[in-house]
């Protein structure tokens, strides 16, 4: 039965830009691609959850219908991705309805159609897949579909380079991915997992160091773990917003899934170093991620930083498990595991609640700049308070699910203190105090989206004319807005079936139990805090309205209120030098000194990554082929002596090999 | 028996903190040389503002009134995590150090939208300032709670005090005093006290937490200041839970239970007096040192966090 649903949800998938296709002419048919589309991803989420919750396995081999072997096999890990994909799927298509149909014209919206399901089939592909080549060919797609939905929004020269910055990095990746595939080929009879898992439990120590480390460089691009960072900031904010609702919470969850596939299933684990760089760049990604967040106003930019920084949360937790791992502390590798697996999917949901909302602000104010927009929870109670909730998840308040993943990454670090190695025993605990200063400032970060964007003042006109958006778009944020609460008050839910993932994999005994007492403490406490928040709320307060005191001038504007860029100043003085802003006063004078006819100020933060670190390399590479141009002169008698020169040299090699 | 002393010191901890806000005014007061206000009067103002009518600014959604809910019902909630008369708390047990320090992140956060939803400068300058402090105080306290843990091998704030309880008051670790240097220098700044902020002006140089305030009245600065006064007891009484928990009741006699209280708030006496011998020797820091202040309590977490693996 389970295996009719999920074949189904395959074809259905992979059939729908025909729909579309077919679709086009009639007028009434026109929502049938859409409906499909959330009848399958609903599917997939019960097939998923199913197989999640039950560990059944369930395969789909297609090698008849291609060259080589192509089988998809779901296991526990492969399900919790594929219930990740498919539990954000849906409500974004819900909210694409009507989105799409208000935002785009006629052949746009189809492109968009045609296009979703198609991305989405890759994501389910890449984490289901069973063999090297089902996964690179939906690894492959992933890139190339959102490169296609990408450029639906517009074609114009910022955005091309954009694109092909993603393009770049993405093939980059990808080529290291493909490497660590082919590295284990000395060893494994075939390119399946099974195989694969064998190989690696023979492999001498060097070859598995240049899988890990050609992996984590590869999944990293995808992820955006710095300094492979690039392409994100400069890629999904540019996307429709369902469509980097998608790429935020979903796609770079993929790249979570590979590494986690390659090193703790297939490596199953390594030398301690491998932890301590995964923890090192986990704990860079995570802070440059939310301090670049922190100066940002373009909404989905801020959001897009955040991302980067919840990567970071995640290969914290991921470094963690790989030091217990080679602590011989397999139960606490196995809850640090179940944390990053937990703050996968608490970000997936939150974060595309937050871009869904992001999306709705720019449907009604058409602008995503957070400088514009200003007394909007007045204006969009509904959203407003949804997107709340997304920011309250995010920075990890009690009662939301991102607390529960953070608590659990926090608890594995403490934990480390119990073990004998003396620098796991410091550098661990220490961590703690890096999450610690992430969540700090991610909570002035949100503090500032949501204060500047929906409390106080209207700042602009559109702000002040924004109405509430359509019912549809609403039910899909306040359906990811309710599994973020339920994960929250109710973790075992999903923290239960994710340990026995975490044992399965690591071959581990049961969870210790103080890895898991928050989530018999949550349930009460909430109950505790809620009683007391509706006890309070519902007692009687006279009310009177009346104007913000402003110390005795007629009124107050809105040009009065707290920047964005003012609320961020202090603390992006204190980190002054993560951002070496490049500041330029110019002064045009009608006398010096004192009488300044206009002045120009401008302050820019430069992207010391992009300088320093891509910079050379890319000119290096530009200069080599400045110089490999000599060769090709156009001239036809020149290409036939090269072609002589070849023969030549092939024979002379011929005949001493 | 355990639950109703367990309910009982929750709520004398949130009774008792106005009367702790009244006792630093009066030894600041005395250091001073001033005869200073009465004891009780935080609770006559507490009263006046309840019996007022809330004012709520033309510009605020439903969320400026809400908020100070919001804040009083997150740290009620923090206050029953806090062993004060026997080494056992309401939620001690099941309710751990990271659960406490993001229950007071709860309402730090709604605080700070508060103060935005006014729509004027004021609040948006007091929660971009506290948004700075917070942000750097919280590694901080947070590796100050954990270096504690560790060496108690336990993260439950209950757990954490019944094995301190059990250790020879003289047993002292070096960790034990530079997470105290942390700790207390990290409950300046969460409370908002000189020389980080002073509690008794809204004006321009320390505009922190009295400007995010500034609209607000009647019973929602109520719920606010109590909120405040019950957040600077309970970071007072985890203090003396973590450090200096001796004389608690370790077993439910009369004798012992009343004695209890007694050595309690003699403690909490002493630190009020401390905290007031802080404030009236120490100016206001420029807002630009605070982050140094808060460097040092974090390079203070930092030893004793190390100090547990070094020393074992």
């Amino acid at each position: 039965m389970m295996q009719i649903v999920f074949n189904s949800f395959f074809s259905v998938l992979l059939m729908l830009p025909a729909v579309t296709l077919l679709c086009r002419r009639s007028q009434r048919m026109r929502s049938l691609p859409s409906m499909l589309l959330l009848v399958a991803l609903l599917a997939g989420t019960l097939v998923a959850a199913v197989s999640f919750w039950q560990g059944n396995g369930l395969a789909l081999d297609l090698s008849w219908a291609v060259p080589f072997p192509f089988v998809i096999t779901v296991d526990r890990l492969s399900a919790l991705f594929l219930l990740l994909i498919c539990a954000v799927g849906a409500p974004v298509t819900l909210f694409s309805t009507s989105y799409i149909e208000r935002h785009y014209s006629a052949a746009k919206a189809d492109w968009l159609w045609r296009l979703l399901p198609l991305f989405l089939l890759s994501m389910a592909l890449v984490v289901t897949a069973s063999t090297a080549f089902a996964f690179l060919c939906g690894w492959e797609l992933m890139t190339l579909f959102t490169a296609g939905l990408i450029l639906i929004d517009g074609d114009s020269e910022g955005r091309r380079h954009n694109i092909f910055i993603y393009l770049l990095m993405m093939h980059a990746g990808a080529a290291a991915v493909i490497a660590s595939f082919f590295l284990f080929l000395p060893h494994a009879s075939a390119l399946d997992y099974t195989s694969m898992r064998a190989a690696a439990a023979v492999m001498p120590a060097g070859l598995r160091t240049a899988i890990f480390l050609l992996s984590f460089v590869g999944f990293g691009t995808k992820a955006g773990v710095v300094p492979f960072h690039l392409w994100l900031p400069k890629a999904h904010p540019i996307a429709p917003s369902p469509v980097s609702a998608l790429m935020s919470a979903v796609m770079l969850k993929t790249a979570i899934y590979g590494f986690v596939r390659f090193t703790f299933d297939f490596l199953g684990g390594g030398p301690a170093w491998w932890g301590y760089l995964v923890l090192l760049v986990g704990a860079a990604t995570g802070l440059l991620g939310i301090l670049y967040a922190l100066t940002e106003h373009d909404m989905k930019r801020l959001l897009a930083y955040s991302s980067v920084e919840n990567i970071g949360i995640i290969y914290l937790a991921l470094g963690a498990a790989l030091v217990f791992m080679a602590n011989n502390a397999p139960a606490w590798a196995a809850a640090a595991l179940v944390a990053a697996l937990l703050h996968a999917l608490n970000h997936a949901l939150f974060k595309s609640l937050l871009f869904l909302g992001a999306g709705a602000i720019s449907d009604v104010t058409h602008t995503i700049d957070i400088e514009l927009m200003g007394g909007l929870l007045k204006r969009m109670r509904v959203t407003g308070t949804l997107f709340l909730i997304g920011c309250c998840a995010i920075i990890g308040l009690p009662l939301l699910n991102g607390f529960v993943s953070e608590w659990m990454i926090f608890r594995s670090f403490i934990a480390a203190s119990e073990l004998p190695g003396l620098s796991c025993a410091v550098i661990l605990p220490l961590m703690a105090g890096v999450l610690a200063l992430i969540g700090g400032i991610a909570v002035a970060v949100f503090a500032k989206l949501y204060g500047v964007a929906f409390l106080g003042r209207a700042r602009s006109l559109q702000a002040e004319q924004a109405t509430e958006v359509q019912k549809s778009m609403q039910a899909a944020m306040a359906l990811l807005a309710a599994a973020c609460l339920m994960i929250g008050i109710l973790p075992g839910l999903v923290v239960t079936p994710m340990t026995v993932l975490a044992s399965e994999l690591l071959h581990s005994p049961a969870l210790p139990e103080a890895a898991l007492s928050v989530t018999r403490a949550l349930p009460l406490i909430a109950a505790c805090v809620a009683g007391l928040i509706v006890a309070l709320a519902s007692f009687r307060r006279i009310k009177r309205i009346t104007a913000t005191w402003a110390c005795g001038l007629p009124a107050l504007t809105s040009r009065m209120q707290y920047s964005s860029a003012a609320f961020s100043k202090p603390l992006r003085r204190v980190f002054a030098r993560v951002y070496k802003a490049e500041r330029t006063v110019d002064v045009q004078y009608t006398h010096q000194p004192y009488f300044a006819k206009s002045i120009v100020y401008r302050s820019v933060r430069t992207t010391s990554f992009e300088k320093s670190l891509y910079r050379p390399g890319v000119d290096a590479i530009v200069n080599m082929a400045q110089r490999l141009r000599k060769l090709q002169t156009g001239n036809m008698q020149v290409y036939l002596l090269y072609i002589f020169l070849a023969l030549i040299a092939l024979l002379i090699w011929m005949r001493f090999a | 028996m355990n639950l109703a002393i367990d309910l009982m010191q929750a709520f004398l901890l949130i009774a008792v903190a106005p009367l702790v806000s009244g006792v630093v005014a009066r030894c600041k007061a005395r250091v001073q040389n001033r005869r200073g206000a009465s004891l009780w009067r935080p609770y006559a103002e507490l009263l006046k503002l309840f019996c007022k009518e809330d004012l709520v600014p033309d510009t605020a959604s439903a969320l400026f009134r809400f908020a100070p809910a919001i804040l009083f019902a997150a740290t009620v909630t923090a206050a029953a995590f806090i062993p004060v008369l026997h080494p056992a708390a309401l939620f001690g047990v099941s309710g751990d150090i990271i659960f406490l320090v993001y229950l007071l992140a709860i309402g730090r956060f709604f605080l700070m939208l508060g103060a935005m939803d006014g729509g004027s400068s004021f609040g948006g300058m007091g929660a971009s300032r506290e948004a700075l402090v917070s942000a750097l105080a919280e590694a901080p306290l947070l590796l100050a709670l954990i270096s504690v843990a560790i060496l108690t091998h336990t993260v439950s704030v209950s757990g954490i005090v019944t094995t301190t309880l059990q250790q020879n008051p003289f047993h002292l670790s070096a960790v034990y005093a530079f997470a105290l240097g942390a700790l207390v220098l990290v409950a300046l700044a969460e409370a908002g006290r000189i020389p980080v902020d002073n509690p008794a002006t809204h004006l321009e140089l320390t505009m922190i937490h009295e400007a995010m305030v500034l609209e607000y009245s009647g019973p929602s600065l109520a719920l606010i200041e109590w909120a405040s006064a019950i957040k600077l007891t309970l970071i007072m009484a985890l203090l003396i839970g973590l450090f200096a928990p001796w004389g608690m009741a370790t077993n439910a006699s009369i004798t012992v239970l009343l004695f209890a209280p007694l050595l309690f708030f003699f403690k909490l006496v002493v630190l009020a007096a401390t905290i007031a011998i802080i404030e009236c020797s120490m100016a206001k820091l420029r807002m630009y040192l605070v982050p140094d202040f808060l460097g040092m309590a974090s390079a203070l977490a930092i030893l004793a966090v190390s100090f547990t693996a070094l020393m074992r």
